[in-house]
């Protein structure tokens, strides 16, 4: 668990949300704390939009709590200590960037000054366009501005890059990090692994509506055994390779290993010591991404493997 | 209650902006009025200029609160923007209010534009409370139309709100009487539409002076049926936006 962090300002207490058989979210329980920025990552379908719903208070939990600030989400968002851009935020058409962003931070009760969120999120040269005259990252930017418009603690974003271009990303996490680094808490949803281990501090990993892993982001590289081990070594032994430590996955093609562990040099030792010397030793650091698959595809296998408890 | 008021400002602004709102909220009432108004006939008791005036001004308010809306409603449920909304400190029922202030505020150009011309070009005289009761029976006309508008914009998408608008809009218009006087089978089937008790509360007006009270209950109602209409549909689509 990371420390150094404020005191939790979210609280998910054993949240579902059921859509009939479906559960979107399972029993979801987990804390954030003031000045993190955490990354909820999650394959498509996972829950990690529905769960963002449910803390802004677009959806209402089928069992469980929500608090945030101490206050159930409604009143949270309400008064105005969060600001939120979630995938699919139409804007108001037919009036220009600045007259929604200032039409905006009229609604807020300690709005930044309109000059300062068009520069920070990067629309001061159109904001005398039409809304419904822009193109699709112009309008990523200026939800990005009504998000960031009222002086808020947290900032909820859903997916906030998915239809940014590369130069509109960058400029996204540049500011994202400035925010972060005023002491806001940032929670956002990913399913682009670059962006969690890149720009979170903490990662949660959930999958069919459940918290799989939850840490930093070396930390979950870490539980997913992310280190790969290779070699080659005749006359292998199955049954030892099984018993190494640490071990996650074994693949034996023919001479060749390849060993993901959690403890390379804990698993290469114990391979030492039993008197064997393979060669053509490889050490890698896996990413994120394969700690991701491996974390999520052994959670569906489990669910594979008990299909009756799932099915009723 | 300020950013209510705020939102409700914005609203106004773009219909200024909108074609569509000119033409046919503003102009089709009073170009229609040109055009017809002025005939040698009696209708519910009054003059037909007189009774066109008031028909003519309904349109407007209808055009106003409910063509103006309900397209944009399903649009802006659909697109998110009302989403957008949700998220800001904005009560959650602001949205609605601010529609419904800007649907009164829209409708009063074309309700006075044709008062305008039914006294200087159709020479209807009266006093001046009986103009303000008429204008103020028609633009309660407009609570009940935007209300309505809110009922459908929320209930379905922008798809299958085009031609739904198009019936009620031509229903109201027609079988209310608005574009020519009933009478006979229509008028006893028309008596239940509030396009018809409006135009037949003004026209009481203008004429005897005493209302049928059955037309206040019937606006009265038909407003309650679409606010209550409007509240479920906000509340039942709430979790799917």
């Amino acid at each position: 668990m990371t420390t150094g962090y404020g005191a939790p300002i979210v609280t998910f207490d054993n949240v579902s949300k059921h859509y009939g058989a479906l559960k979107a979210v399972d029993g979801l329980s987990l804390e954030l704390r003031g000045g993190e920025t955490v990354a909820l990552l999650g394959p498509n379908g996972a829950g990690k939009s529905t769960s963002l719903d449910m803390l802004l208070a677009l959806r209402k939990p089928t069992a469980g709590k929500i608090t945030m600030f101490g206050q159930d989400p409604y009143h949270a968002v309400k008064s105005g200590r969060v600001g939120a851009m979630l995938q699919s935020g139409g804007l108001m058409p037919e009036v220009t960037v600045r007259e929604l962003v200032t039409l905006v931070a009229g609604f807020h009760p300690r709005p930044v000054a309109v000059d300062i969120t068009m520069r920070r999120a990067g629309i001061a040269e159109i904001a005398d366009q039409r809304v419904d005259k822009l193109s699709g990252g112009q309008t990523q930017r200026v939800r990005f501005a009504l998000a960031i418009i009222g002086e808020s603690e947290l900032i909820v974003l859903d997916e906030p890059t998915t239809a940014m271009d590369v130069e509109t990303r960058r400029l996204f996490w540049a500011n994202m990090k400035a925010e972060a680094a005023e002491g806001r808490t940032v929670l956002f949803a990913t399913h682009y692994l670059e962006e969690a281990d890149h720009a979170a501090d903490r990662i949660l990993v959930i999958n069919r509506g459940r918290l799989l892993a939850d840490g930093t982001p070396d930390e979950i590289k870490e539980r997913a055994g992310a280190r790969r081990l290779a070699f080659r070594l005749p006359a292998v032994d199955e049954a030892f390779l099984l018993r190494l430590p640490g071990l996650v996955n074994l693949e034996v093609r023919g001479d060749f290993v390849q060993l993901q562990v959690t403890d390379s040099d804990a698993a290469l030792y114990a391979v030492l010591d039993a008197g064997y010397r393979p060669h053509e030793i490889e050490v890698a650091s896996l990413g994120l991404e394969q700690a991701f698959i491996a974390i999520t595809s052994q959670d569906d296998a489990d669910a594979a493997g008990e299909p009756a408890k799932e099915m009723i | 209650m300020n950013g209510t008021l705020a939102l409700a400002g914005a609203e106004i602004r773009r219909l200024r902006r909108n074609r569509r709102y000119l033409i046919f909220t503003v102009g089709l009432p009073v170009l229609l009025y040109l055009a017809v108004g002025k005939q040698n006939a009696t209708s519910y008791g009054v003059a037909f200029k007189a009774f066109y005036m008031v028909a003519m001004a309904t349109f407007g308010a209808l055009s106003g609160a409910f063509n103006n809306n309900v397209i944009r409603i399903s649009q802006e449920r659909k697109d998110g923007w009302i989403r957008q909304l949700r998220l800001t400190p904005l009560p959650a029922n602001s949205y609605v209010v601010a529609k419904l202030i800007a649907s009164m505020v829209t409708s009063v150009p074309a309700i006075a534009l044709v008062f305008i011309l039914g006294s200087a070009y159709g020479g209807v005289n009266m006093p001046l409370w009986r103009w303000i009761v008429i204008a103020v029976a028609i633009w309660f006309g407009t609570f009940i139309f935007a209300a309505l508008a809110v009922a459908i914009g929320y209930r379905f998408n922008p798809d299958s709100v085009q031609p739904i608008a198009l019936v009620v809009f031509f229903a109201f218009s027609i079988f209310g009487g608005l574009w020519f006087p009933l009478s006979g089978g229509m008028q006893d089937f028309a008596k239940f539409t509030p396009t018809y008790q409006v135009v037949r509360i003004s026209t009481d007006v203008l004429g005897s002076g005493t209302v049928n009270a059955a037309y206040v209950i019937g606006i009265v109602a038909w407003f309650a049926i679409f606010l209550g209409l409007a509240v479920l549909a906000v509340r039942s689509t709430a979790e799917s936006m």
